[in-house]
């Protein structure tokens, strides 16, 4: 078995958020965004924030990392995380674009061997690293990313892709995200003619430079401003502050499961984020640093009780065993309350991986 | 003229055909690379159960991994009571099915705790949590698994008894402190391993178990990092061998989940 098909073969079963009604809106908003309407739409729909967010990473919001990096970046983290889901989209997209399955076979198999630059090999070890998190990288690998020749805003513009796929990954396993009719379609003989025309409409164009957003007082803000000039500061803003505005879950239980995965990472930011906005909702010190040690206490109400240690389990997982912990937490919770869960554990896998620009700062 | 385009037709064709037998070898050497590629990601994937990523990716580039490193682990240490004797009772067969069935129900304890098994010693078990990754809850997972360890042992139990063989009763020592991990072993065998008087430790308490008839035992570093929703009780502290003063242990009773308040679920 090939090392593509290898991944794109794990064991899927079948999605464990049934397809709902779309709002006409949220349709054309997507549709307007990234020119269809991807299958996921109809599952991801009770939290349109995270429609967003998803619709906001696929349009690479890149102004100064090389495009094709940043894509072989997600290509890399898919399979570390083994996404079948978003590997098989990256896969088709990269055959869109005309790249042979023997190049990118040998660029998953070891970067160092592949045709890349040093800065590309260095930017896909970066992203290997920050996605296992074992241990979380710190500044000190955000300077070498900086020395392998990419600029600072670049750099982080690789942190960020890298981070970003920690959501679609989580998303798509963790939901069990049936596979686009892309996927397919690449495969089949008609593919070969309209590949030109394909490529053409969907070839990624880089963005113009944005300043972050103003004001940026929501959690998490300095992360945020960190990647400030480029278009993902904003789209890192809008996605935090969709997930703690929605009201499918309890701003208090979101941000525990922050709290959680801050913890799991040792990412000293997003703990004391947490701490922060916990607090103010009224939990004291001595309560949450009970629930941070145990993952557990008398103080959560029981929808807690479960999300809680749930969040520690997305950090690092294997898919089988994942998906299987999902099937036995989706007892109890609406679809939405498992989208919405899904959604918040995978933003706070990202920003806290992310934090590691803040530790160069 | 004829022979001469006769001649280049030949060769022609003659290049042709070798043209079309190198690309039909290049594309089954391709194939046979692709499918070695996806066999190594399998064991590269296999072997991380067994030892960080990193270190398996050392191995596998350059045959060896020099990375070594201080940890705060935590040790379980779990072996079979009386087995010894047990063993000079029964057929070598049922014997060794016993003890697989023993070692496949422990080591899913272990792995469905975050735990991974480091190496079997006889009918002895060497398990470590936070060793592969950092792991914050250690301590409670090595526990949790101690008592999934003894629910799967009384399953497994019932089982032996309706065919008629002999229960088993095993002792589980767990304490948690400094190792350093690393490849350790010769050119003909190595193994990920942890090295340190923790891992000593460990097993002294295991035996105490037998001291103090009961079946997990934790040491005060265990106590001190364990969730209060164990019951644990007090032993008196017994001399172990190799440590210089009396070792203080802990029975683990049970994990007692908590009655939950309810908080207003309002966003």
């Amino acid at each position: 078995m090939g090392l593509a098909a290898a991944t794109a073969n794990l064991e899927w079963g079948e999605c464990l958020v049934p397809a709902g009604p779309v709002p006409p809106a949220l349709q054309a908003e997507v549709r307007k965004a990234v020119g269809a309407v991807p299958g996921w739409l109809a599952r991801l729909a009770p939290s349109p924030w995270l429609v967003r967010t998803l619709c906001e990473i696929i349009k690479r919001p890149f102004a100064h990392a090389p495009l094709e990096v940043c894509d072989l970046v997600a290509l890399v983290v898919s399979q570390e995380n083994s996404c079948r889901y978003c590997y098989g989209v990256q896969r088709a997209l990269f055959k869109i674009f005309g790249y042979r399955d023997e190049y990118l076979d040998a660029l998953e198999r070891d970067a160092q061997v592949s045709e890349l630059t040093p800065a590309a090999r260095a930017a896909l070890d970066f992203a290997r690293r920050l996605t296992r998190a074992n241990p979380r990288p710190g500044g000190a690998d955000f300077e070498a990313l900086v020395r392998a020749g990419f600029s600072r805003p670049a750099a982080a513009e690789i942190v960020f892709a890298a981070a970003a796929y920690a959501v679609t990954n989580r998303v798509g396993t963790l939901l069990l995200l049936p596979p686009e009719p892309l996927v397919s379609f690449v495969a089949s003989p008609v593919f070969r003619f309209v590949r030109p025309l394909l490529a053409w409409r969907m070839r990624p164009r880089p963005r113009a430079p944005e300043p972050a957003p103003r004001p940026d007082d929501g959690p998490c803000a300095a992360v945020v401003a960190a990647l400030d000039g480029s278009p993902a500061a904003g789209v890192l803003r809008r996605a935090i502050d969709g997930a703690w505005a929605s009201g499918v879950l309890p701003r208090r239980t979101k941000t525990l499961m922050l709290a959680v995965i801050a913890r799991a990472l040792g990412c000293a930011h997003g703990e004391r984020e947490a701490r922060r906005f916990l607090a103010a909702e009224g939990l004291a010190p001595g309560q949450l640093d009970e629930i941070l040690a145990n993952l557990g206490s008398p103080q959560l109400d029981a929808r807690e009780a479960r999300l809680v240690p749930f969040a520690r389990e997305t950090v690092r997982y294997q898919p089988a065993a994942i998906q299987r912990r999902m099937r036995e937490l989706a007892h109890g919770l609406t679809a939405a309350e498992i989208v919405e869960a899904v959604g918040i554990a995978a933003l706070a896998n990202a920003v806290c991986r992310m934090s590691v620009v803040i530790d160069a700062c | 003229m004829l022979i001469a385009a006769a001649a280049l037709a030949a060769v022609v064709v003659a290049l042709a055909l070798r043209l079309g037998r190198t690309r039909r070898t290049v594309a089954a050497l391709e194939e046979r690379l692709a499918a070695a590629a996806g066999d190594l990601e399998s064991l590269q994937q296999a072997f991380a159960r067994f030892a960080p990523a990193e270190v398996v990716e050392d191995i596998i580039a350059q045959g060896v991994s020099t990375r070594s490193e201080k940890k705060e682990v935590t040790v379980l240490f779990a072996d079979l009571k009386g087995f010894t004797t047990l063993a000079e009772h029964l057929d070598p067969d049922v014997l060794v099915r016993i003890l697989n069935g023993y070692f496949e129900r422990m080591s899913r304890a272990i792995t469905d705790h975050r735990g991974h098994v480091a190496k079997f010693i006889g009918d002895g078990i060497l398990a470590l949590f936070g060793a592969l990754e950092a792991n914050p809850w250690q301590t409670n997972d090595a526990a949790h698994a101690a008592l999934a360890m003894r629910a799967a042992l009384a399953d497994y139990n019932a089982t032996l008894a309706a065919d008629g063989l002999p229960a088993l009763a095993m002792g589980v020592g767990i304490h948690r402190g400094t190792v350093v991990a690393g490849v350790i072993g010769s050119a003909e065998l190595i193994e990920y391993g942890v090295i340190g008087s923790a891992v000593n430790l460990a097993a002294r308490v295991q035996e105490l178990t037998r001291a103090h008839a009961v079946d997990v035992l934790v040491t005060a570093a265990v106590r001190d990092a364990l969730d209060p929703r164990f019951t644990l009780h007090a032993m008196p502290p017994l001399e172990v061998k190799g440590l210089p003063d009396p070792v203080a242990t802990f029975a683990v009773d049970r994990f007692d989940a908590e009655t939950r308040s309810q908080v207003p679920a309002t966003p």
